[in-house]
């Protein structure tokens, strides 16, 4: 005499209906990491010095052309 | 599959669970009862398989510990519900005894079962979103993940109180976070912020790591909802600072707010950032300003509308056209300069209107003025109009000013 099968769980399947892609992670309970001063990597990923005078790129180039031209672009 | 259980047996395992349970208070085991209030951990198929077997737990949990059958019976019965996939009658049960565990709480000084009300607390608000996805499938109202707001609500008073149980107060916090995003009440966030940030006799810092990082990551993000761009820097930039190294999907969450507001303060992330954590769809967005590209941004905002306005950081995106337009008079100016020096500082709107003409921007000298107007006044641009010639004549210094990590 055995108990008929339970449903397969697919409270996965479920959880992926409303999912909010923006919600944070638990961190588990007992998780715990060196909290170093400096912090990590992607600190140091950024520039606030990129507004530079150079003109040489392909947009810069391109604008020059269109902005030498007299004939009105169609 | 459950194997064939005798009665005996169920009795016997239900019978351990209580004792444990018990055990684990009168010890002041705060651990080992937080792992039995997790009733949706999926190691609980033991106890489960003897509740299905032994019908009548609720009357072996009131006889053998009466003056704890408020907080056991309804958790043996969510435990129940929940192995039967009947998540609302469980969140039900659950509450009931969330709200006994809660009195017990209340009555003890120390903070020892501070683990466990963090279990209550985590628990109670996965249940009910499990049951509001029941409900609203079975076209009934899903207001469970409302009622565990208020139930975190009241144990946010009672943790947020002078005292040693304030140490617990802010993970709570961050689980009301978690459902007012979710709720999209958001404002609602606002009075527990205050009763944490006002507090005199606690120190921020003295929270846990972990609790301090999910917190400025949802700050952040209201701040970046309130335009406070200097601010969600701030709070955004700390939680980057301080998230778990290893967290890849929360430090990509932490950066998915914290590019757009760096962006808007005049700050560049590096490439092999968003390739790292794989955010390629802001990359488009920073050429765009790197070039003065207003065709490629208007471009880049369309391509990914969705999940930028899903995010809430369209409207942050879509204001960094004016620092597109500073960097597209900033090229022309300096393509004059190197053409004809001594004009290079009158630009004329016409030249302009060309070159938004050459972007597939359509603008008559009129608009045009006025964009340039908002630059002035924004200080994007320093200088004047010439209204009759239609000229902008640029300021001799410091033409196009830096915003230096200062909002537009």
């Amino acid at each position: 005499m055995a108990e008929p099968a339970k449903p397969e769980v697919t409270e996965e399947a479920k959880m992926d209906l409303l999912e909010d892609d923006d919600e944070f992670e638990e961190f588990e309970i007992d998780q715990e990491w060196d909290d170093k001063e400096e912090g990590n990597e992607a600190l140091q990923q950024w520039e606030d010095d990129w507004d530079d005078d150079d003109v040489n790129d392909d947009f810069s180039l391109q604008l020059r052309k269109e902005l030498e031209s007299n004939a009105p672009k169609n | 599959m459950a194997a064939y259980l005798s009665m005996g047996e169920a009795h016997r395992r239900i019978g351990d669970y209580l004792s444990r349970v018990v055990d684990a208070i009168s010890s002041s085991d705060g651990a080992a009862l937080a792992s039995l209030f997790a009733v949706s951990a999926p190691d609980s198929t033991l106890l489960s398989d003897a509740l299905a077997a032994f019908p009548d737990f609720p009357r072996l949990a009131g006889d053998r510990f009466p003056h704890l059958a408020d907080l056991l019976v309804p958790l043996l019965r969510a435990i129940h519900s929940h192995s039967l996939q009947r998540f609302a009658d469980a969140y039900s049960s659950f509450e009931k005894a969330a709200n006994a565990f809660l009195q017990e709480f209340r009555n003890w000084e120390t903070p020892w079962a501070m683990e466990a009300m963090h279990t209550v607390a985590l628990e109670i608000r996965l249940l009910a979103e499990k049951a509001d996805r029941e409900l609203a499938m079975t076209g009934k109202n899903p207001d469970k993940l409302q009622a565990a707001g208020s139930f975190l609500m009241k144990v946010f008073g009672a943790l947020a109180v002078k005292g040693p149980k304030r140490i617990g107060a802010l993970y709570v916090t961050c689980q009301l976070f978690k459902i007012y995003f979710r709720l999209g009440t958001v404002n609602l966030c606002r009075s527990v912020i205050r009763s944490i940030e006002t507090a005199r006799n606690f120190d921020f810092e003295d929270f846990p790591v972990k609790d301090k990082v999910t917190y400025m990551y949802y700050t952040g993000r209201l701040e970046v909802f309130n335009e406070n761009f200097l601010v969600a820097d701030q709070k955004l930039t700390y939680a980057l600072m301080h998230c778990n190294p290893q967290s890849e999907s929360n430090l990509r969450r932490i950066l998915k707010f914290l590019i757009p507001v760096k962006l808007s303060i005049g700050v560049l992330p590096k490439r092999t950032l968003l390739e790292r954590y794989n955010l390629l769809e802001y990359a488009d967005v920073m050429t765009s300003l790197k070039r003065g590209d207003l065709r490629l941004l208007r471009q880049a905002l369309d391509r990914h509308e969705d999940q930028f306005l899903k995010s809430g950081v369209y409207l942050v995106l879509e204001k960094l056209e004016l620092q597109v337009y500073q960097r597209l008079v900033k090229k022309i100016h300096i393509i004059q300069r190197q053409k004809e020096p001594a004009k290079a500082h009158q630009i004329k709107l016409g030249v302009v209107v060309k070159a938004l003409k050459w972007l597939e921007i359509d603008m008559d000298v009129d608009e045009v003025e006025c964009i340039m107007a908002c630059l002035i006044y924004k200080n994007l641009i320093k200088g004047y109009f010439a209204h009759k010639s239609k000229v902008l004549v640029l300021s001799k210094q410091d033409p196009f000013p830096k915003l230096n990590g200062k909002p537009v």
